[in-house]
């Protein structure tokens, strides 16, 4: 195992996509401290920003500590392993990521998990916008894997969601599952306004308060949902169809009792 | 001795209308004529200000003393070069040959490079990547535009001359102008508050209170009916451009997304299980998007109210998405309002240069593009860079303070004509010309068209154009990274065009037509 501690406060943002499993498998620690990366704009080494020790014990295979919310791209398109990261981090974590799994104790910055095809991400805090979505521009959203989330997430998670299962135990902001075509975001708190705006496919279940888009339409009214092989979800939920601004047949999933003012719909069945 | 220039560029808004007058008299611009209101404030006063900038200014002990403008670059070079990652933002109200140095000096330095769309129109462009736009020229709208719909936006405020030039009250080849029958409204109008006055008078009592109503304006089946171009004006409150329009749509805020995905639906045909969205009943939605539908060709103008209420760039994107639409039932177009006069220009130097339009990072010696990572607010928010270079914006007047908080840590080097609140602030504040009135350049019309502004009056001695500055500054960076031993850009930067600056043209007396001399004439 190896353990980066950072050696100061950093100021400026921090890109280390070389702080993978892969990347510091067979190297000898003078290896790894060699390892580029930037600070600002200025090149220099892994050793000039972080302590690096070498633990003989096997799992995690790197551990980070301390004050990271500066420090992006760790375990960018890692493919095996795990990294464990105590304390908060900041941006792109486990972008790309094909396989392996980060958990994170602390708070994550936006993009973590970003076009991410395979693996998991344990996220014991709150994280940023842009959970799980893709690059701006296109439409390479999360295909597999899972993300579980302990706390809150900001706006536009899941976007263009292709596959995979993200669980988030708090709220989410607005636009969750925008544009998603396939797999499952099951939030157990509230969601913001425009949940699923232009699905055309895939699932989200709300176990608190949510707005429905006018662009849905009531489908019926289920007892309970069943969001992976290892979650079940009890209800009553109603169950909504859309976008049909988009022809879509995603489904949206609300909790009846959280839900007074959905009541409406009822009358449509 | 007065001198008139004719076809003088306005560069105040996206409209950057071409066709003003202006009169010179003793380097000064005394008059002018065809601009609107704001532009004549900023040609015939406001250049003139007393809060000009003559010398470069830097900051010892605490207070701005002058310097000279050698000294003050070497500063700002050797606090650029300094930085591990600063910031240079504003650049859309220059021209496009200083904003093609800044975007060399960008890559040199490694910094963070953001122009001001990161704060007004930003979203707009994101949108467009994300979904494409459909687009036409402002000449194109002007002769063919039979349904314009202005949405979140005030056009009669922010850019006064857009519906006299380009829209409504204009004469097309195939559409004629709506103003006269605007003028009979607004007489009908006065007369029948005139009467309403005047009965209760007489009357002595209290009018009942009207209830707020969300939508006013004939009713929409009314539109159809209506010959001649139509507008549709979609706010949250009554502006007096919705005075203009023919139907007025006034929506709950932050509900722009929910309408429109609604309007996409009754477009699509498809029924919805709500009576209202965003405070408007379904059956006026659905009015309003047979009108869309039966149109010849229909444009949608939106504005910041779109694209800084909830939902930002998914609001554009939805708006796009319900053009794309209406084009398989009849033609219709999209277009931004773009406020500063070059922030389109920005884009498109950005663009060009970097294959971004703006939030661009060039920390790792190539461009990286992410809004809400390299833009100016939220990079400044989670106080990231360690130095700013401020050209041609005043973020000090309208940034959070938390924002200016974390500015104010770290170096700051300004670039303005004026004394205003950003250059009050900087460490280092370099004198600009006024460009459009001072010196000559490239701006991009709002519909990416792009027009040669004009010089008119001489600049104060002593006062560099922004891209003779940039230059300079840009020359200076590449001697002390050659100093330091570390790799410079190649190529000498060359100014776009350094003897295109021709001094103020008198404007001719149309010619007489020549008589044949009496007598003269048989020979």
């Amino acid at each position: 195992m190896i353990t980066l501690t950072p050696l100061r406060t950093f100021n400026v943002p921090i890109q280390t996509p070389c702080i993978t499993p892969e990347n510091f498998a067979g190297k000898t620690l003078t290896d790894i401290k060699k390892l580029p990366a930037t600070e600002g704009n200025r090149n220099i080494t892994l050793g000039d920003l972080f302590k690096i020790e070498q633990d003989p014990a096997e799992t995690p295979n790197i551990t980070l500590n301390g004050d990271l919310s500066k420090v992006k791209r760790v375990g960018q398109a890692m493919k095996s392993g795990e990294i464990v990261i105590n304390g908060n981090i900041g941006m792109h974590t486990g972008e790309k990521m094909a396989g392996g799994k980060i958990i994170i104790n602390g708070n994550a910055g936006g993009w973590t998990g970003s076009e991410m095809k395979k693996g998991t991400i344990e996220i014991h805090g709150d994280v940023g916008d842009y959970l799980a979505s893709p690059y701006r521009g296109n439409d390479l959203g999360m295909k597999g894997g899972l993300i579980t989330v302990d706390g809150n997430v900001g706006t536009d998670v899941g976007c263009y969601l292709k596959g995979g299962i993200i669980k988030i135990t708090g709220s989410a902001g607005q636009f969750l599952g925008y544009h998603m075509t396939d797999g499952a975001i099951y939030v157990e708190k509230n969601c913001d306004v425009r949940t699923g705006a232009c699905m055309t496919g895939g699932k989200i279940v709300v176990g608190g308060t949510l707005e429905i888009l006018p662009s849905f339409t009531i489908d019926s009214i289920k007892p309970k949902v069943k969001v992976d092989n290892t979650t079940n979800v009890s209800g009553p939920f109603y169950v909504f169809l859309g976008d049909l601004s988009e022809r879509g047949t995603g489904k949206i999933f609300a909790n009846k009792a959280a839900n007074p003012a959905l009541a409406f719909y009822e009358k449509y069945l | 001795m007065n001198k008139t220039i004719n076809n003088v560029v306005c560069p105040i808004c996206g409209c950057l209308c071409d066709d003003l007058e202006v009169t010179v008299e003793n380097n000064e611009i005394i008059k002018m004529k065809n601009g609107c209101a704001v532009c004549e404030a900023k040609m015939v006063h406001g250049y003139k200000s007393d809060e000009r900038i003559l010398k470069p200014l830097i900051r010892k002990d605490g207070k701005l003393v002058p310097v000279s403008m050698d000294e003050a670059i070497k500063k700002a070079a050797q606090i650029l070069t300094d930085a591990k990652y600063p910031l240079l933002f504003g650049w859309s109200s220059t021209v496009s040959e200083a904003q093609r140095i800044g975007v060399e000096l960008a890559e040199e330095l490694g910094s963070a490079l953001d122009n001001c769309c990161s704060v007004c129109h930003g979203p707009s462009v994101m949108a467009t990547q994300e979904i494409g736009i459909p687009a036409a020229t402002l000449g194109q709208i002007r002769h063919r535009a039979d349904l314009i719909v202005y949405w979140a936006c005030n056009p009669w405020a922010s850019h006064p001359r857009h519906v006299e030039r380009y829209t409504a009250f204009t004469d097309g080849r195939f559409e004629g102008s709506e103003w006269k029958n605007y003028m009979q409204r607004l007489r009908a109008d006065s007369g029948r508050k005139k009467m309403e006055m005047a009965s209760k008078r007489i009357a002595r009592v209290e009018p009942p209170i009207k209830p707020q109503v969300c939508f006013t304006g004939p009713p929409p089946q009314m539109l159809e009916r209506k010959s001649g171009r139509k507008v549709i004006v979609v706010d949250v409150r009554k502006t007096m451009t919705a005075e203009a329009a023919d139907y007025f749509l006034q929506i709950e805020p932050n509900r722009d997304y929910e309408v429109i995905e609604a309007l996409r639906c009754l477009v699509l045909d498809q029924e919805l299980d709500v009576d209202k969205v965003g405070g408007i009943p379904i059956d006026t939605l659905r009015d309003v998007a047979d009108a869309m539908m039966s149109c010849g060709f229909g444009v949608i103008y939106f504005g910041l109210g779109m694209t800084q209420s909830l939902g930002r760039f998914r609001n554009i994107e939805i708006a796009i998405a319900l053009a794309r639409d209406l084009n398989r039932k009849t033609k219709f177009v999209i277009s931004p309002m773009r406020g500063h006069f070059n922030v389109t220009g920005a884009n498109n130097v950005f663009a060009w240069q970097t294959g971004y339009p703006f939030a661009i990072d060039f920390s790792q010696g190539y461009p990286q593009f992410n809004p809400g990572e390299n833009t100016a607010v939220d990079l400044l928010r989670r106080g990231d860079n360690d130095a700013t270079l401020i050209i041609s914006a005043d973020p000090g007047a309208h940034f959070p303070s938390v924002i200016m908080q974390n500015m104010m840590k770290h170096p700051l080097i300004t670039i303005n004509p004026d004394m205003n609140a950003i250059s009050r602030l900087g460490d280092v504040v370099f004198p600009a010309q006024w460009c459009g009135i001072e010196y000559s350049g490239t701006a991009y019309r709002m519909d990416t068209v792009p027009l040669t502004l004009k010089k008119v009056v001489e600049a104060p001695p002593g006062i560099l154009t922004d891209e003779e500055l940039l230059t300079r500054i840009l020359k200076e960076v590449r001697a002390i990274k050659v100093k330091r031993g570390e790799p410079v850009g190649q190529g000498e930067v060359k100014l776009a065009h350094p003897d295109k600056v021709k001094a103020p043209q008198a404007c001719k007396a149309p010619a007489k037509p020549k008589r044949a001399k009496k007598g003269k004439g048989a020979a």
